[in-house]
């Protein structure tokens, strides 16, 4: 692999007495799409909170594109290009469309009164309109509050806030978990979107037939720990489904038989 | 815009047009130019009061000390003017205490997590005991300096400059909500907290802001007030709290249903100072008054009831 974008190193991260997350090392690669699966409880939420600046880790280092970073705050995050996309979307569902993609980072103009700065919202609208149009999402109406789209439109509009931030990295947590079937097919679409335009995308999923879909890579979670890292060409849903279930034993036995080292990987 | 969509937005407004000229029929004193003027002498404060609780309910905060808060700035104001003070240390020390208040409240509520409904009536209670313990119970009237009454019983061409400063504050108090980074900030806090803080606002600093701008406005509001009665009273602001409430919350209910907003609460507190004049007019008893603010705040609140609760119970 070149230099990566994102470098995790030893990631570790301890509520108390309970370690969530254990020694965790990842590299993605610049334009990869990566997906970090597991069970609940796993430590995929965990890895997520330490990069997108929710919570620091207990231990270990981020790199980004060989730099180490620490983050206080997820705006810190934003400001070296990471942006993460919640499952609940942290959108303003009353507030329009374009204040909900420039939340944050609004575009401003400048008055006749000095150092007076008002608000750009033509700028601001248009903007919005363009990004949403690189994700092959048309909505005429701007103004329209979030809570009026569809969850598949949504999603764009969080999608939309990354493009705004130039965002090289963006996070995706469950982005289908609430939606129906042909809702579920735009926001894959989305993804492939953002993939086309060498945006990293790590995804994060339950749903093992958007992993095939879309991901590159998968690294499975299991107990806080880094159980594989596997190129997802030619798995299917059900064989990555198969080893998000297997317990620890046959894991053990599969790394002894093929004398890998932990968190080593397969098929390079 | 749909038939449903226009009867919530301004139903409200069509509703007050009625209202207004109800009395317009009613009583022949209503539409003369002396009471039009009087009537927007006497909203001038409660408007200015009630732009400042917006502030703070657009930040998804309640601010119930804001007329306890007028009526000690007053008293401070007054107090200096009244033994002799310069009006201009009077107005500074009024301001700074009703700007002390606002800033604690908000303090209150983002460091120490205390529900604003509940700090805020706290702080209420501080505030009107000291008003209280510096006059005594009493009122200070006498012959103030005329420069500091001007302010409040003035004329610029013919229009009360009351007129005139709670003119220039709601139009400030939109222009900042609605043509400035402030006022999106602002909104953003109070409508989804948790993703203005994902996108990076300061959610705290937005919501002490939001409280410091009440207690401002209960400031600029009390000087007004005291200049204009050449009086300052322990209570003189009391009245306040129950109709600045209901112009806001009847404000809710227009433009944009269900949200704080400042032509809303422009237009709310002149419905509610023309119900005011016009039950005088028509010769209700003194108690009608209160009876139809209750009314008014349990119709808008019915409305726009999701965003109060919040603000209320931070749900």
């Amino acid at each position: 692999m070149p230099q990566p974008i994102l470098e995790l190193s030893g990631l570790t991260k301890r509520y108390g007495a309970v370690e969530a997350l254990t020694g965790f090392d990842l590299a993605v690669a610049a334009g990869e799409t990566l997906a970090i699966c597991g069970d609940n409880g796993a430590g995929k939420s965990t890895v997520i909170r330490i990069v997108s600046g929710a919570q620091p880790p207990s231990a270990g280092e981020i790199r980004i594109k060989g730099r180490p970073v620490r983050f206080a705050s997820p705006a810190d995050a934003l400001s070296q290009g990471i942006a993460t996309i919640y499952q609940d979307l942290a959108l303003a569902p009353r507030m329009a469309i374009y204040q909900n993609v420039f939340m944050g980072s609004e575009i401003l103009k400048p008055t006749p009164v000095p150092g007076l700065r008002v608000l750009d919202k033509q700028a601001m609208r248009e903007a919005a309109r363009g990004f949403l149009a690189r994700l092959r999402v048309e909505i005429a109406d701007m103004d329209k509050p979030v809570e009026a789209l569809s969850g598949g439109q949504r999603q764009a509009v969080a999608i939309a806030r990354a493009l705004r931030w130039k965002a090289d990295i963006v996070i995706m947590d469950e982005p289908t978990a609430a939606l129906g079937v042909r809702e579920t097919r735009k926001v894959i679409d989305l993804i492939h979107e953002i993939k086309a335009q060498g945006i990293t995308v790590i995804l994060i999923s339950h749903n093992m037939r958007d992993v095939v879909a879309v991901a590159d890579r998968a690294v499975i979670l299991k107990g806080g720990r880094k159980v594989e890292d596997i190129p997802v060409s030619g798995l299917t849903p059900k064989s990555l489904a198969g080893m998000i279930m297997r317990d620890d034993a046959e894991i053990a036995a599969d790394r002894e038989n093929q004398a890998l080292p932990l968190g080593g990987r397969r098929g390079e | 815009m749909t038939r449903a969509d226009a009867v919530s937005r301004f139903g409200t407004l069509a509703a007050g047009v009625a209202v207004f000229l109800g009395f317009a029929v009613a009583s022949e004193h209503f539409l003369t130019v002396a009471n039009q003027l009087t009537i927007l002498r006497q909203v001038s404060f409660l408007l200015i009061l009630s732009l400042g609780f917006t502030f703070a309910l657009i930040a998804a905060e309640l601010d119930l000390s804001f007329a306890n808060v007028a009526s000690l700035a007053g008293v401070v104001t007054g107090g200096l003017v009244h033994f002799g003070h310069s009006s201009g240390l009077a107005i500074a020390a009024g301001l700074t205490v009703a700007l002390a208040f606002g800033i604690v409240n908000g303090l209150l509520v983002t460091r120490l997590k205390i529900p604003s409904l509940i700090a805020t009536l706290a702080t209420a209670a501080v505030a009107r005991g000291l008003a209280f313990m510096a006059t005594d119970g009493v009122s200070w009237v006498g012959r103030w300096d005329p420069s500091f009454v001007w302010l409040g019983r003035g004329k610029v061409l013919g229009v009360p400059v009351l007129v005139v400063w709670s003119a220039l504050l709601a139009f400030g108090a939109w222009f900042a909500i609605s043509q400035t980074r402030f006022g999106v900030w602002l909104t953003a806090t109070g409508e989804a907290d948790e993703a203005a803080r994902l996108a990076g606002i300061p959610i705290r600093r937005m919501k002490v802001w939001g409280l410091t701008l009440s207690g401002l406005f209960a400031g600029i509001g009390a000087v007004l007030l005291t200049a204009s009665l050449s009086s300052a009273g322990p209570t003189s602001a009391g009245d306040f709290l129950m109709s600045g409430i209901a112009a806001v919350l009847l404000g809710m209910t227009m433009f944009t249903p269900g949200k704080p907003n400042m032509p809303g609460t422009l237009l709310g507190t002149l419905l509610i100072g023309v119900l005011a004049n016009g039950l005088v007019l028509v010769g209700a008893p003194y108690y009608a008054q209160d009876i139809a603010l209750g009314i008014i705040i349990l119709g808008s609140v019915a409305i726009s009831a999701s965003t109060l609760t919040k603000a209320a119970f931070g749900l």
